[in-house]
Parts: C-alpha cells; sequence; structure tokens
C-alpha cells in the first residue's frame, strides 16, 4: 500500500525521481559514455586485461551478468586515478604485477594467458596468503598508543572494489540481488519465497 | 561599514530553521506574529534536492563517497555515516566553516546549514524524558537544578507528537514515558529472539522495544506512511519522516505570515542598552554572487519585537558572543558567565555485536529506517556504584550482505551464488550514555580565526569525564551479557573511541535556571538579562539525559513560543 502511495506522489510531483524520461535517458546516455571503452587512466592495457581477468573470476558471468558484463575493470580504473591516494595505488599496482611475477614462477606466463584453471590455482594462492597476512596483523603485539595499521592488503583491496562494483550496478543489484528502490512490500521476518524463474532475455 | 535597514518590522525574528527554528515559526506564525525565519545556507526543493531514490549505480563512485573532496572539504563532516555520496550537499563545508579546539581534546562538530538544517538528515530517533531526568542534577549535585518538570513538559510532548507522528511501542516505564504513539515498526526475525530472552532473562528490568521514531507508519496530518526505501538522511519526497522542511515550514507558509530567507548568515543581535531589548539581526547576505567577495558582503539589518535563537546550542552561542556590548563584554545576556558553559553531548559506541543462529529461511523485505531500543535500566530502581546515571542501547539484528564476501577468499559460481544470498543474522547493541554537566566543558570566541565570511569563529574545549568513562565500560559488559543470554555466537565487544561532538547531540551552552546569577535562561527559555529573547535549541538543556534530544527540544519550543506569545500580549515584551 505503501509503494502504491510513494509512486503515486512521485507520479504527480513536478520534477520526477524516477521516471523522468528524459532523466533516465540522460543518465543512459552518461553511463554509456561512462562504460564506453575509453582507455583507462591509471592501468596499463596489460593491466586493465588482469584486472578483467580476476574479476570475472571472482564473479562469473553464469545466469546472471558477471563482473565484465557490469563495467567492473573502468570503476577500478576509476577509483585508482581519483579515489586512492598515493600509498593506497602503488599497493594495488604493486600487488597486481606481484600475481603476474606468481603466476610466472608456475606456469612462465601473465595471468591473462594462463588457463581457468591456473587462474583459480593463483587466486588460492593469493587468498591464502592474504588471510596469513591478516592474522600476522591481528597476532603482532603494537605498542598501546601505535596508530592501528588501516592499509588493506593488495587482494582485500581487488575484492572489496571488485564486489562493490558488482553489487552497486543495476546488474548487480536487480538481477542478482533483486533489489528494488521502492520495495515491493515490507516485512522484517519475512519467509523466503521460492526464487521466480529468471528471464534470460529481459 | 554602514548597515543597510531591510524589510518590514516583524513581531518575531527566528534564527535558525531546522528542528527548534520550523517549530518557533509554526507556533509564532499560527498565534498570528508575523514571523522572520532567518537561514545561513540555501533553500531546500524536496523535488530537486532529494535523492533519497537515487541508486548506487547512479553515483559516480557507487556510494563510496568522492574521497578526495572529502578529504580537502569536509575531512570532518564526511565522518558521519550520514554524510554519504548522497547527502554531503546537506552538511556544511568544513574549509568554509571552521571552529578551533583545545589541543588533546578533540570535538567532533557535525552542521547543516540549509532550510531545514539538520533536520534534513537526522537519525529521527524520538523519546520523552522523564522526571529520572529532570531531578537527576538535584539528586546527584552535577550540574543545577532543572527549573522544570516532566508535569511542565508533558503537554507540549503531547502537542508536539501529534503533529510530527512517532511510531512507537508503549511500555509504561517511568523512565521512559510513552508518547502519543503511531503504531510501531516490526522486528526483525532477529531482534525477536533477542527480546524474548532480554524479558526472559532479565526479569522486566531489561526491555528491548522498537526504535521510537519520527518516521509514519500510517498516513498522518497529510503527510504520507513510510514506503521503506530506506536512505532517509538523503530526503523523503513522499514526507513520510519528519522534517521541518518536511512539515512545519509548510504549516507556518500555510498562515500567510512567515517570511523564510535563506542565504542569511546572522553575525550579530542588536541590543538597546535603555530598553534592555534586542531591537534586530544583523545580517550578512550570503546570496551567491561571484562578483562580491564573501568577505565584503552587505550587512542587512532587520527589527523585530522578539527573536528566538533556533540556531543549534552551538551556532547560537557564537551568534551571542559576537553580539558583545560595553554591558555584556563577555556576550549578550551573559552577566551569569555560564554562556558557552556545561557543553554535553552523548557519549556513544560502545557495545556487542553477536550472531543469531536460527531463522536462515527468512529474510527482511524492504529497508526499516529505524532500529531497536533498550531503555536505561542502571540507577533507576537500583544503585550502580560505578557511576551515576546511565544508557540506553540502539542497534538491531540483520541479515549480513554481500560486504562479508570480501574477507573471504572464495571464488567463482558457487561464491557468487552463497554471497548473494543473505548472510547470518547479526545483531548489535549499541549504546548510548548521559555526559554530566561540567563547566570545564565550554566554548568560547577564537577572535583570530573567522570563517568565509569574516565572522570570528567558536574554539571548543571539551572532553569526557570519568564517569563517562565508567558508563563506557559497563555498556560492554551488559551488551554481551544480553547477547549471551540471547544465545548469541561469536560475541564482540567493541569500544568506538569518539571523541565528544559526534552523537551530534551538543547542548547545554545557555543553561535555563531558576537564578539570573548561575543560568542564561530563565524556566520558559527566556534570557534573564534580555526579556524578549528566547533560546529553544539545545543550548537551553540543564543534564543531557540519554535519550536523543530532538523531541524535548520541540516541546521546549512550543512552550516557549507559548509563553512568549502570553507575554507579548501582556505588553511585557
Amino acid at each position: 500500500m505503501q509503494r502504491r502511495e510513494a509512486i503515486k506522489i512521485l507520479a504527480t510531483g513536478t520534477i520526477l525521481q524516477l521516471a523522468s524520461p528524459g532523466m533516465m535517458a540522460l543518465m543512459r546516455e552518461a553511463r554509456a559514455v561512462a562504460a564506453s571503452p575509453s582507455a583507462p587512466r591509471t592501468l596499463s592495457a596489460h593491466q586493465f586485461e588482469t584486472v578483467k581477468a580476476m574479476a570475472e573470476m571472482i564473479i562469473p558471468r553464469t545466469d546472471t551478468p558477471g563482473a565484465t558484463d557490469v563495467g567492473t575493470a573502468d570503476f577500478i580504473d576509476l577509483i585508482l586515478t581519483e579515489w586512492y591516494d598515493e600509498p593506497d595505488r602503488s599497493r594495488f599496482l604493486t600487488g597486481l604485477h606481484e600475481v603476474d611475477t606468481h603466476c610466472q614462477a608456475l606456469f612462465v606466463k601473465d595471468l591473462v594467458e594462463a588457463s581457468a584453471a591456473q587462474r583459480a590455482e593463483v587466486l588460492t594462492a593469493l587468498g591464502e596468503k592474504t588471510e596469513e597476512l591478516m592474522e600476522q596483523k591481528r597476532d603482532h603485539a603494537q605498542p598501546p598508543d601505535a596508530p592501528p595499521d588501516q592499509s588493506e592488503p593488495f587482494y582485500r583491496m581487488f575484492r572489496r572494489l571488485t564486489l562493490t562494483a558488482y553489487y552497486t550496478s543495476e546488474d548487480g543489484a536487480t538481477k542478482e540481488l533483486n533489489f528494488e528502490i521502492i520495495p515491493e512490500r515490507h516485512d522484517f521476518c519475512a519467509e523466503i519465497q521460492p526464487a521466480p524463474a529468471r528471464q534470460e532475455n529481459q | 561599514m554602514k548597515n543597510e535597514i531591510a524589510g518590514t518590522f516583524y513581531d518575531a525574528i527566528v534564527i535558525g530553521s531546522g528542528m527548534t527554528g520550523g517549530w518557533a515559526a509554526k507556533e509564532l506564525t499560527e498565534a498570528g506574529l508575523k514571523t522572520l525565519v532567518l537561514e545561513a545556507g540555501r533553500p531546500i526543493v524536496p523535488e530537486q534536492d532529494y535523492v533519497e531514490h537515487v541508486p548506487a549505480w547512479e553515483m559516480k563512485f557507487r556510494g563510496l563517497g568522492d574521497r578526495q573532496k572529502n578529504l580537502s572539504d569536509q575531512p570532518i563532516q564526511s565522518l558521519c555515516y550520514a554524510c554519504d555520496e548522497w547527502s554531503a550537499k546537506f552538511f556544511v563545508s568544513d574549509k568554509d566553516n571552521p571552529y578551533t579546539q583545545t589541543p588533546g581534546k578533540p570535538f567532533r562538530w557535525i552542521r547543516g546549514r540549509q532550510v531545514g538544517g539538520r533536520s534534513i538528515m537526522w537519525a529521527r530517533q524520538s523519546y520523552r524524558w522523564s522526571d529520572l531526568d529532570f531531578e537527576a542534577n538535584l539528586h546527584d549535585g552535577n550540574g543545577s537544578d532543572w527549573p522544570i518538570r516532566y508535569a511542565d513538559l508533558a503537554p507540549w510532548y503531547e502537542h508536539v507528537e501529534d503533529f510530527v507522528g512517532i511510531s512507537g511501542e508503549a511500555l509504561g516505564l517511568p523512565q521512559l514515558p510513552d508518547s502519543h504513539f503511531l503504531p510501531p515498526m516490526q522486528f526483525t526475525c532477529a531482534e525477536k529472539v533477542v527480546r524474548e530472552a532480554i524479558a526472559k532473562h532479565f526479569g522486566g528490568e531489561r526491555v528491548l522495544t522498537i526504535g521510537r521514531s519520527a518516521v509514519l507508519t500510517q498516513s498522518h496530518n497529510g503527510r504520507a506512511a513510510c514506503h521503506y526505501c530506506g536512505p532517509c538522511e538523503r530526503g523523503c519526497i513522499t514526507r513520510s519522516y519528519f522534517s521541518s522542511v518536511n512539515a512545519t515550514l509548510p504549516a507556518a507558509e500555510k498562515t500567510g505570515r512567515l517570511t523564510l530567507r535563506p542565504y542569511s548568515v546572522v553575525h550579530s543581535l542588536m541590543f538597546d542598552a535603555a530598553t534592555r531589548r534586542v531591537t534586530g539581526v544583523r545580517v550578512i547576505d550570503a546570496t551567491p554572487n561571484p562578483k562580491v567577495s564573501e568577505k565584503a558582503r552587505p550587512v542587512l539589518e532587520f527589527r523585530g519585537r522578539i527573536v528566538f535563537l533556533c540556531a543549534s546550542a552551538l551556532e547560537s552561542v557564537r551568534i551571542l558572543f559576537n553580539s558583545a556590548t560595553p554591558e555584556f563584554p563577555n556576550g549578550l545576556a551573559n552577566s551569569s558567565g555560564e554562556l558557552g558553559r556545561n557543553l554535553m553531548d552523548h557519549l556513544m559506541g560502545a557495545g556487542a555485536r553477536g550472531t543469531i543462529a536460527g531463522n536462515e529461511d527468512r529474510i527482511e523485505l524492504g529497508r526499516r529506517p529505524n532500529g531497536i531500543y533498550i531503555p536505561r535500566f542502571r540507577n533507576v530502581k537500583t544503585r550502580q556504584p560505578e557511576f551515576v546515571r546511565g544508557y540506553g542501547f540502539q542497534g538491531g539484528g540483520y541479515r549480513e550482505g554481500w560486504q562479508r564476501g570480501i574477507e573471504q577468499s572464495g571464488f567463482g559460481p558457487e561464491f557468487k551464488k552463497a554471497i548473494s544470498r543473505p548472510g547470518p543474522w547479526r545483531f548489535e547493541l549499541y549504546g548510548f550514555g548521559e555526559c554530566l554537566p561540567n563547566r570545564n566543558n565550554f566554548v568560547e570566541l577564537d577572535k583570530q580565526t573567522t570563517d568565509i565570511w569574516g565572522v570570528p569563529v567558536l574554539k571548543i574545549s571539551c572532553a569526557w569525564g570519568e564517569n563517562e568513562m565508567a558508563i563506557r565500560k559497563d555498556m560492554t559488559i551488559t551488551a554481551a551479557e544480553m547477547l549471551a543470554a540471547a544465545g548469541a555466537r561469536d560475541i564482540e565487544v567493541f569500544v568506538e573511541d569518539n571523541p565528544p561532538g559526534f552523537a551530534i547531540h551538543e547542548m547545554g551552552t545557555a543553561r535555563m535556571g531558576r537564578d539570573p546569577r548561575t543560568s542564561v535562561l530563565n524556566p520558559n527559555n527566556q534570557a534573564h538579562d534580555v526579556k524578549n529573547l528566547f533560546i529553544s535549541d539545545g543550548g537551553c538543556m540543564v543534564s543531557s539525559s540519554c535519550v536523543n534530544p530532538s523531541l524535548t527540544y520541540m516541546a521546549l519550543t512550543a512552550r516557549a513560543c507559548d509563553h512568549a506569545i502570553s507575554e507579548l500580549k501582556k505588553n511585557n515584551l
């Protein structure tokens, strides 16, 4: 009932936040420009492909879109360029380089040339190494007045950006999480309904 | 500089258009007074400025915020959870609006300068005080005694609640009187579990209830019920939560007696030593104009019969400091020397979290803009040896989202499927504690530093005391205790080391009292020294209670307006 009322109010407003066709078209255009394959600003072409491959390994396309479909590498390039400060940026790029170093040591090729199984092996090792690193950070006795070390290891940064890019994208939010801007109904202790069959061609 | 006398003569001038300014505007105009409301910031047009339905994918940084801009323009404001990529525009620029602090005593001053003030981004929690609060200073000797009691304010709570619309559950607790409630919001599954466990294990002394919230659960006074989209701090096109923009200012507008003037930075008040009255307000015209630098703006004078300061506890005091006269060299209406003293906030952010097993087949549908509340239980019936006063818990139970996948190591189709589903039910108890009034927590004018308009800024000197630290420690213990009683797993206690100010409940800088020698305001929010000057924002508070203060500010404002109107009728002002 509230939803219907909200939509009614929106529909009678002078400027529409949701439904104005002009505005939506403008936003779509802006998105298209943002998502267009303009050259990345911080990542090199090789780095960009590496990021894309890793992100797609973490969130692959299944019956719903994957990391590549929603432009995850573009978002990561934006964050590297306009959001991170220099220490974050260099920690990220060093970590990304080490992925290739590790892949070379194991398979004598860069990640982008590796097979899916080889990529999986690299990511598994990276996950284990990161967990060890986090454990060391936790256990490492710090003098009580030392500022906490808040720098995230590379793979945590990478996962944070990848999952954020995916789940906050329109496809990730609406197709994967069934996110509704105005919820159809509210019930804070609701039984899970069987998922409706996904419609591939929508 | 020659000032310009602007506009006509007003019956009343209200400084500030937020939580209390909106109420003063409504009450004064509805009583027939021609009222000018001065707002330092820009106008707000809900259809343009509210952004609660803009999804993350339309935002450049997908909700992470513009970090570099935050660091340069809003390093303090952006620490606040509500100052996100959408709503950062409702918070001030720290660059343009500086303040200074005593070294070693950090204070976080979170501010909004626009029509609506912070009522646009407030957290909407609304609780009545009780006599446990009003008598606290008298009983334990901290601060000075409140000049009013619950009975004085109860009718005014009703008056504002009936207009605002507060959803909640009646409990009949003496320490937390019930409001006139709209139906309560529902609990989540985990909240039901913890509520039952607390009722079972803590014998009625501790109670878990739904947050009492100024969010409508049914349509009310022409405003629509909440549609549970979630982020109220970005605005509300259906006007379902209370703000001055959504409710009180439109009501004042309807009378035809309101003049609302945005871009009006109040510099100071004008005082006539012969009549011992304020005669009006000096305003810096802050209308955007790239041709005139901010420090060379015209100063306008507005005249009125009475002045209501509703600019917030700190801004109102700053205006009075900047209004010093030969008779009041330390700030207008400050013969007591108490102006700027006894600054309080709430001690916020200690408690515990845990995981509540069960209900894995159930989820939350919709985003409830409200949590749970556990009313104060310390020093209510029994005496706690370690500290005086008490605290309440906010918080709630929710299913974890995809963010949990960041700290995991999995990847691939199975991982994607797993983290796209709701995670375990988590539960958090987050304490809000009472802060004692203390003369040594104070603000003064820093004449060396000015804001973008050239107005001297405040220097803040405020720190928690021993009682607050003891309360903080107890919060972690009782929170963990309650989670353990509810069978929670992985219980972790936490203490956020939040400096004063961060609860955004700053108050007490112009306290009420019976004695003009020890208080700034009389029991009707009227300055002892200047009869036609009223302060009804958080400045008037004599103690802080542990509950969120806005409802009390609103009730005090309506009550002060009623007094001002009757004094005007008697020609006493």
